[in-house]
């Protein structure tokens, strides 16, 4: 029996913008019917990776399989396969009933086209009777982005992308959002691949994260990035740190370059209450607990920890972070050596 | 001001009576002015179109060109076509000068660049998330133009009327190259001028009033339209 091919795999995947890089990504796959998360600073690439993704544009180097093939933008093979909803979505100047049912009257298909509609709108929690006919600009943010998610999954695609998909809706939007992106996976194994600065949204609807800083992934939940700006620790010598704005110091290793980014693998982080007595490490940070929430794996809960602007997100079981007494606004002490930092 | 009364009044009876130097001349300003906006419209959507959404060496030229092209004068285009078109032109032998068509071919010349520059700065001013929200929803190249060019029909609208209200009322053509000769040529500008410079000013009046509601005719279709 052979293994179905990842339904993307880029490989050494860069992009410019005229002289500036914003994804370099060395090796990336997407298993099929996974729901993706994708997380990130503006300015970070996350755009930019869902519009190669979605086949929108080329990049500048390297090449996209989908199912084990390369494939291009307005290949054949992919038209309607793979959707994006953007961060603001664009819909056209017509109904929503003609907005929804654009991409079928692409494909020819007017039979059954109001039954397809209605199972559409209801998938993400319009009601024909009130919406159906209502121009696009009689709809309020949340509506529009729902009617936009309406018009991908009425193509019933293989994979859906979605930008920023409740940056700018309420909480019950954020919720039907939600519903239809886990029941689109759940009903026809579609593949999700969703950017979010919403953390706990994200996290209570993907199964796998990745943060994406400067155009170069990690794999969230292992790796911490480090973000810049980078001084060299002392003239002559090799060491490099960086300054929070509370004025701690993070001691960082020798840089190849100063265009790389420091990365720590979660496993080297230690947590202590601040009046513990340190051990040998040479970065004890000071930091406060910013948010808790519990994320779609079993008995895990995600913890974020303010350290002067630079947040690290380590996620733990429920007992040690019990163990820890941490909850929301407590001071707690991060601990890790330099010589566990690396540049990527 | 007993002249602008008479102006009026007369206007009224013109139209009411189907006077018929008043319809030749209504009906020859039609016939150049909507020769002219169709032809201008085949050629100038497609172009404006393509300076528009394409990125290409010396766009910014050719954009200097056509805003130029805006500017021109009605005598230039008049002395150009009249040039172009007369016996010892090098279309002389086509035999246009003094008829509608050479008018047409004037007034094209002045709705062209309208139509084009219009339609370019419609077209660039697309959202950028409606070529990308097309591409996502499986529209290929052919139906990614048809779509844009429909997104923007109400800027595109605006462009037909300015144009139109160029060409309607446009008079140096008309007079250079028509040579306004009486249920020929003579279009409702020429006739206006023409009474003018007779002295007859209530004629004058009268074919200014009716130029002026055929253009509101014209607009309001237009604007029914963008209801629509």
């Amino acid at each position: 029996m052979t293994l179905a091919p990842p339904i993307y795999r880029l490989e050494k995947t860069t992009h410019f913008y005229a002289d500036k890089q914003v994804l370099d990504i060395a090796d990336l796959e997407i298993p099929q019917g996974s729901i993706t998360g994708l997380m990130g600073p503006n300015g970070s690439g996350k755009s930019t990776l869902l519009k190669i993704l979605a086949f929108a544009m080329r990049p500048t180097s390297g090449r996209v399989r989908f199912k084990g093939t390369p494939r291009y933008p307005f290949s054949s093979e992919i038209s309607g396969k793979v959707t994006l909803v953007t961060q603001k979505p664009y819909l056209l100047k017509r109904s929503v009933f003609d907005n929804i049912a654009y991409g079928l009257k692409l494909r020819h298909t007017p039979r059954g086209l109001k039954p397809r509609v209605q199972g559409a709108m209801a998938e993400v929690g319009l009601d024909f009777d009130r919406f159906a006919f209502r121009q696009w600009h009689e709809l309020s943010g949340g509506e529009a982005q729902r009617v936009a998610l309406a018009a991908r999954l009425i193509l019933q695609p293989e994979v859906l992308l979605l930008d920023e998909p409740v940056a700018s809706v309420d909480a019950q939007s954020a919720a039907l959002i939600r519903t239809a992106s886990l029941a689109a996976r759940k009903n026809r194994g579609t593949t999700l691949i969703i950017t979010s600065h919403d953390l706990p949204w994200l996290f209570t609807c993907t199964d796998t994260q990745l943060t994406i800083n400067n155009g170069a992934l990690f794999a969230t939940g292992r790796e911490i990035v480090i973000p810049g700006p980078y001084a060299r620790k002392e003239r002559g010598t090799k060491a490099w740190t960086r300054q929070l704005d509370d004025g701690q110091i993070i001691v960082l290793p020798a840089a190849a370059s100063a265009e790389k980014t420091a990365v720590i693998q979660r496993k080297h982080i230690r947590l202590t209450r601040p009046e513990e007595t340190g051990a040998a490490s040479d970065n004890r940070i000071l930091g406060t607990v910013q948010s808790m929430y519990i994320t779609g794996q079993p008995n895990e809960v995600m913890t974020t920890i303010d350290a002067g602007g630079v947040s690290f997100m380590l996620g733990m079981t429920s007992d040690r972070s019990a163990r820890l007494d941490l909850q929301p606004g407590v001071h707690i002490t991060l601990e890790f050596s330099s010589a566990d930092i690396f540049w990527q | 001001m007993d002249f602008i009364i008479d102006g009026f009044i007369k206007a009224f009876f013109l139209l009411i009576h189907l006077d018929p130097a008043t319809m030749s001349a209504i009906s020859a300003t039609l016939k150049v002015s909507t020769i002219a906006i169709l032809i201008s419209l085949v050629l100038g959507l497609p172009l404006g179109f393509a300076l528009g959404y394409f990125t290409f060496p010396g766009k910014r030229h050719i954009k200097t060109l056509v805003d130029t092209l805006l500017a021109l004068p009605t005598v230039c285009i008049g002395l150009i076509i009249y040039a172009l078109i007369s016996s010892q032109g090098p279309l002389g032998e086509w035999n246009l000068l003094f008829t509608l068509t050479g008018i047409a071919m004037g007034l094209t010349v002045l709705a062209l660049p309208i139509v084009i520059a219009i339609t370019a700065a419609t077209v660039e001013n697309i959202d950028p998330e409606l070529k990308l929200t097309l591409v996502s929803l499986g529209a290929g190249r052919h139906h990614i133009v048809r779509t844009c060019l429909w997104e923007v029909r109400y800027g595109i609208l605006a462009g037909v009327v300015t144009a139109f209200g160029r060409v309607f009322t446009e008079v140096g053509i008309a007079m250079m190259v028509g040579g306004n000769i009486k249920y020929h040529t003579r279009t409702m500008t020429t006739a206006i001028a023409l009474e003018t410079n007779k002295g007859q000013f209530a004629d004058g009046i009268a074919l200014g009033i009716v130029l002026i509601i055929i253009a509101l005719c014209v607009n309001f279709c237009l604007s029914f339209l963008r209801k629509q």
